[in-house]
């Protein structure tokens, strides 16, 4: 007997990826993916890798994703605190765009119909002003009934203090067979904004997420979990009824692919992952681990739930370039999407992003996945000439190098807001390009940041599926609390912390998770009184050093600090979880002296003739399966012990 | 020879996101809610002359009136030095009201001034008759400290003697200091932004490229108005007096609209008043920019051409000094900023519609609804809170108009309620949308707000609101919006409240404030 087999699916909306890890050997390959029943192709690869019906299926979804960007999620209701059903439609009050003469708001998910009031009404010390009033629910039951409704979610004010409100009512309509998700629960923190948004998107997606994952475990799969978009996995029990945790799931599985490789081939772990596709591109920061995020924005509503920090631009391969009304370029944010697609397949006209490079020669019709597409380059050319006689006069050549000039622009201010605009500065990180037209930018990119470090990462193709192995299981709480610092906060931390813990093993012990194998760590918000925005300060260990470690922090974020103001704990976030994976990647054979040494033709390398020992250096282009990479004069690229290829370049500084 | 259009886009993104980057590192290191969570504050570069580069997308009445600081700090120190950075907020020269202070420091490559970067911040508190700063006075001398052009910073060195000056007239000086270095902050970032983009593009090269820059960005302003037909258009409206309940003064303007330019007559607008909805100049100007660059944002609004100096060149403004709207010392201009402001949209955009009917929005809010609490909390320490409530906007044909939603010359954020009731002996008892307050119509007008606070310790109130009689306006047939109004609920009474005023409350007292909706379009079938 082996050790188990541990397979890793990833769900894209084009592919599906899959990789089995047994004893080390990894084996993955790509399928189709089968929209809208995205399971067929997650059981089919399972079927195909796993010989024996014991193994362990980790999995990162859309469903949940594309529920809430496509309008596509559960006839929902929101019940409220008397008073308060529009907080939500109201948000923060700002229009989007500043210069709008009609400006418009994403509409909700919540028809004004079908939000309700209860009295009930808690303090901002937790006491209760107004006891919970349940006699017009009976009223509101038939109205939801009679609307189909199908799941609730209830936000009342400070029901992060005191739960028991929200937990009767939440009793009440489960009782009566409504999905239900209550603010205490999902997001336990103050802000009624950012807790209700979350919660209302919890409520309107965890149903079809438990359609999907029923569906799933009438698979093979002995054991089931699904990634999260914190860096960590659930189960399918605790995903059906919590899926707001799994928005960024897919994002998430790629950037903990991209660490999985950097630490395999024994790399620094500061770096900014770059994942450009047809239509959009996610950039992250992992600095040692991946930055998380409470403030994240999706589809126009505010999620807190903590996520990777992932940002998402309009943009990628098929961006089209036009000229606007001034006389000006721009690419984006229209897409040519798979069909028509770029000019360069044949059938639409627009120049993109790719008829660029294929303009300019990076893109090889004979090497563009694996030839099972035929590029017509002749067409891109004629697609970016146009562009250059709307621009004065361009060569087709030239309008090309001004479209991906005006790409790199945009994927350089989206790493900028993540670096920069974070406080990290680029040149301290290695830019690791991956996606379908990834490798095409990341060297040039670098270049603009000042960056002197570029990974390609070992299998690009399944780079998110082998996230999905490498993630623990892992559970999460948080207490909103508000204590002034002076006030006793350590000796009542102390105490809460052993509270939180206890529930949080508890629900461990839900999942039949043995609980003496969890890590368990602290975050804690904390800001000086008066602020409205806090600083996570890590929390293990002794809690006397923590308001030092605070001032330190406030000093590094914002330039100073204010050791005899007062200082607030705001909120305490506690994290358990398993140990991580083991994963050892396959490593890259040496090139035997008997070996002929890697050949380049036409400037071009295939990667898989690449050998432990081999030197490449700029100018080159660099094929495999999935993706190219354009590797510049000034850089030279090493392979490592697993298939990782660096490329560095002398710091011009 | 010309820099290529490629180039400019490249520049245009390279100097608004140094713009962006000021605000994102204002806001985060910030100290008062106001900054921080209502982001009440703006960003924006101007080059040696002083003519707007690019802005942040952030409050429009402070970017439109900011050109007049950075020409004012210029004119106070025609040599500055590196390292120097200037503060005003002196309405009569280079603000537009007290609370808002303006820093401008020159940027310098090789020796020479090769542009300037400025910041804005709305401060919670710089003195005067009540908390908050924004009071019903009658003279500048009632509203808080003024700071003409003055060097808050020296050849790097910070005169803490100036700090001191401006932390000890505020209600919360440890909030002003912490602003004022946020502002600083911002401004350092800037420099060291703009000082990279030289070392990249080189500084002949962007030098070169601004003029064409302001030229690309006129040449979208002149295409846009050639949209419109040439003519000569008239109209006018009214702010309210104290009590809401009438006319106090007229703004009234011509419109002439010919081969891509449009010129715009304030002058037989009435004379400034003795209350404190006066504006200066800068505001003016900055409500005119306001309307003209949303009707060249019009085809998308999302990611819209550069606004910089260059947009603004076809626009020319008549006003008649010591008018409403183009006040001077020593009138009262509090209000100016927040209320006037928003009247001269409405006049501008009454003036377009009329050339180009069914493309213009029906009346919006048409005001900032501003209130401000103070007094001295359960702790012993005082407290200025300061809030402006969003409303109804106006529908177009297809186009309802949005409820609860910022309007025109503002964007700030709301202070979410529990926020508010951890940090201020304040109590939200509701916050919804205002049914049925906006206009009827084919298209109807967006709905106002419902926000009421309750008082748990003795307080004053400020209120400076208007459209609490003169209904926002329909289009086309469209009904007007219902007005705002604000009462008190005291001992299970409703008392009205005054448009514009301070009242004490006592514990257990409501302030329930209901803002205007928007005017709907066309008739209902």
């Amino acid at each position: 007997m082996g050790n188990p087999i541990v397979l890793g699916v990833d769900t894209g909306g084009t592919f599906t990826d899959v990789i089995a890890l047994e004893n080390g050997t990894l084996t993955g390959f790509k399928l189709s993916s089968t929209p809208p029943n995205f399971e067929a192709a997650v059981l089919e690869g399972a079927r195909t890798l796993s010989r024996s019906a014991q193994h362990t299926l980790l999995h990162s979804t859309t469903v949940a994703t594309n529920a809430l960007l496509e309008r596509k999620g559960a006839k929902t209701a929101l019940i409220t605190s008397a008073g308060f059903r529009d907080v939500l439609e109201i948000g923060r009050q700002n229009r989007p765009c500043l210069y709008d003469l009609f400006p418009r708001r994403a509409p909700g998910l919540v028809p004004g119909h079908l939000r309700f009031e209860l009295p009930e009404r808690v303090a901002a010390d937790g006491s209760v002003l107004t006891p919970l009033d349940l006699s017009t629910l009976p009223d509101i039951i038939q109205t939801l009934r009679e609307h189909r409704v199908e799941s609730v979610a209830v936000l009342f004010l400070f029901s992060f203090l005191r739960p028991d409100h929200e937990r009767t009512l939440g009793a009440a309509l489960e009782a009566e067979g409504f999905s239900v998700s209550l603010s205490s629960e999902i997001l336990p923190e103050f802000r009624e904004v950012e807790r209700g948004s979350t919660t209302l998107v919890n409520a309107y997606v965890a149903p079809a997420m438990g359609r999907y994952l029923s569906r799933l475990k009438q698979g093979p799969a002995s054991r089931l979990h699904i990634v999260q978009s914190n860096r960590g996995c659930m189960t399918p029990e605790r995903a059906a009824r919590e899926a707001v945790h799994t928005l960024l799931s897919g994002p998430a599985a790629g950037v903990v692919g991209a660490m999985t490789v950097a630490r395999a081939g024994r790399h620094n772990l500061n770096l900014i992952t770059f994942d450009m596709g047809g239509t959009s591109t996610d950039v992250a920061l992992i600095k040692e681990q991946p930055v998380i995020t409470t403030r994240h924005t999706l589809g126009g509503f505010p999620v807190g739930v903590p996520m990777v920090d992932v940002h998402t631009v309009g943009a990628g391969g098929g961006s089209i370039a036009s000229v606007d009304a001034g006389g000006a370029l721009r690419v984006g944010p229209e897409s040519a999407g798979a069909a028509p697609g770029p000019a360069c397949y044949g059938r639409g006209d627009q120049p993109t992003v790719t008829d660029a490079h294929v303009a300019l020669g990076h893109l090889r019709p004979e090497a563009f996945l694996q030839g099972r597409m035929t590029l017509h380059p002749e067409r891109a050319r004629e697609a970016l000439a146009r562009l250059g006689q709307a621009m004065g006069g361009l060569p087709a050549e030239e309008s090309a190098r001004d479209v991906l000039r005006l790409a790199n622009l945009h994927m350089e201010s989206a790493i900028r807001v993540i670096s920069v605009q974070r406080g990290h500065d680029p040149k301290d990180f290695t830019l690791v390009g991956f996606g379908g037209a990834g490798g095409l930018h990341s060297f040039s990119l670098a270049e603009a940041l000042g960056m002197t470090r570029v990974l390609i990462p070992a299998h690009p193709g399944v780079l998110s599926a082998l996230g999905c192995v490498a993630m623990p299981l892992s559970f999460e709480t948080a207490q909103t609390v508000m204590w002034r610092w002076e006030d006793n906060t350590p000796g009542q931390l102390t105490a809460l912390l052993r509270e939180l813990q206890a529930d949080l093993f508890a629900r461990c012990a839900d999942d039949n998770i043995a609980t003496d194998s969890l890590t368990v760590s602290v975050t804690l918000a904390m800001r000086y009184a008066g602020q409205s925005h806090e600083l996570d300060i890590p929390g293990d260990g002794d809690p006397g050093g923590l308001l030092e470690r605070f001032h330190e922090t406030h000093r590094q974020h914002f330039g100073h600090c204010a050791p005899d103001e007062p200082v607030e704990l705001v909120t305490v976030r506690l994290r358990a979880e398993t140990p991580p994976p083991q994963i050892r990647l396959p490593g890259l054979p040496e090139r035997a002296p008997e070996d002929p040494p890697l050949s380049v033709k036409n400037g071009c390398v295939r990667r898989e003739e690449i050998r432990r020992g081999d030197t490449l250096k700029g100018p080159l282009i660099l094929t495999e399966d999935f993706s190219t990479h354009l590797i510049p004069a000034g850089w030279t690229v090493t392979p490592d012990a697993v298939g990782n290829l660096l490329g560095t370049r002398e710091d011009p500084a | 020879m010309t820099a290529r259009a490629t180039d400019l886009a490249v520049y245009h993104h390279m100097y608004q996101s140094i713009a962006d980057e000021m605000g994102a590192g204002l806001a985060r290191t910030a100290y008062s809610p106001n900054i921080k969570e209502r982001r009440d504050f703006s960003c924006a570069l101007f080059d040696a002359e002083g003519r707007l580069l690019a802005q942040a997308a952030h409050i429009p009445v402070h970017l439109g009136a900011m050109p007049r600081s950075v020409e004012a700090a210029r004119r106070a120190f025609p040599a500055l030095n590196p390292g120097d950075v200037v503060m005003l907020n002196d309405p009569f020269e280079g603000g537009t009201h007290l609370p808002d202070i303006t820093l401008v420091s020159p940027v310098f490559h090789q020796n020479q001034c090769i542009g300037h970067t400025a910041t804005r911040a709305h401060h919670a508190d710089v003195g005067g008759m009540t908390p908050g700063s924004l009071p019903n006075s009658r003279s500048i001398y009632q509203e808080g400290l003024r700071i003409p052009p003055v060097r808050l910073v020296r050849g790097g060195e910070t005169d803490d003697d100036l700090l001191r000056i401006v932390c000890a007239n505020s209600r919360n000086p440890a909030e002003r200091l912490g602003d004022m270095r946020a502002q600083l902050h911002a401004h350092h970032l800037g420099e060291t932004r703009w000082h990279e983009m030289i070392r990249r593009y080189g500084q002949p090269a962007l030098l070169q490229a601004h003029d064409e820059l302001f030229d690309y960005a006129e040449s979208c302003m002149r295409a846009a108005l050639r949209e419109l037909p040439e003519g000569r258009w008239t109209a006018e409206d009214a702010i309210e007096n104290q009590a809401g309940d009438g006319v106090q003064a007229r703004i009234r303007a011509e419109l002439v609209l010919t081969n891509g330019t449009a010129s715009l007559d304030f002058t037989a607008t009435d004379n400034a008043v003795p209350g404190s909805l006066n504006a200066v100049r800068a505001i003016t100007e900055a409500a005119v920019a306001y309307v003209f660059l949303c009707w060249m944002c019009k085809d998308n609004p999302a990611d819209p051409p550069p606004v910089n100096a260059g947009c603004l060149r076809p626009l020319n403004i008549h006003t008649r000094p010591g008018s409403l709207i183009d006040a001077r010392a020593p009138s009262a201009v509090a209000g100016g900023n927040v209320e006037t402001s928003q009247r001269i949209v409405d006049v501008v955009i009454a003036l377009l519609a009329q050339a180009a009917p069914g493309r213009f929005p029906a009346q919006s809010q048409g005001t900032m609804n501003n209130i401000t609490f103070g007094g001295t909390g359960a702790d012993g320490q005082g407290f200025a809170y300061y809030e402006t409530l969003a409303g109804g906007s106006g529908a177009g044909p297809g186009r309802p108009g949005a409820s609860a939603i910022q309007c025109h010359m503002t964007n700030t954020l709301n202070t979410p309620v529990e926020a508010l009731e951890f940090a201020y002996p304040l109590r939200i008892r509701e916050l919804a949308v205002r049914p049925n307050s906006g206009g009827k119509g084919k298209s109807p007008g967006g709905d106002g707000m419902i926000r009421e606070w309750e008082a748990l310790v003795p307080m004053d109130v400020t209120f400076l609101t208007e459209r609490r009689f003169l209904a926002p306006a329909g289009t086309q047939g469209g009904g007007n919006a219902l007005p705002g109004k604000q009462t008190l609920l005291r001992d299970g009474k409703t008392l009205p409240l005054p448009a514009k005023g301070t009242v004490s409350l006592h514990p257990g007292d409501r302030v329930r404030l209901e803002t205007p909706g928007g005017g709907g379009h066309g008739p209902c079938s």
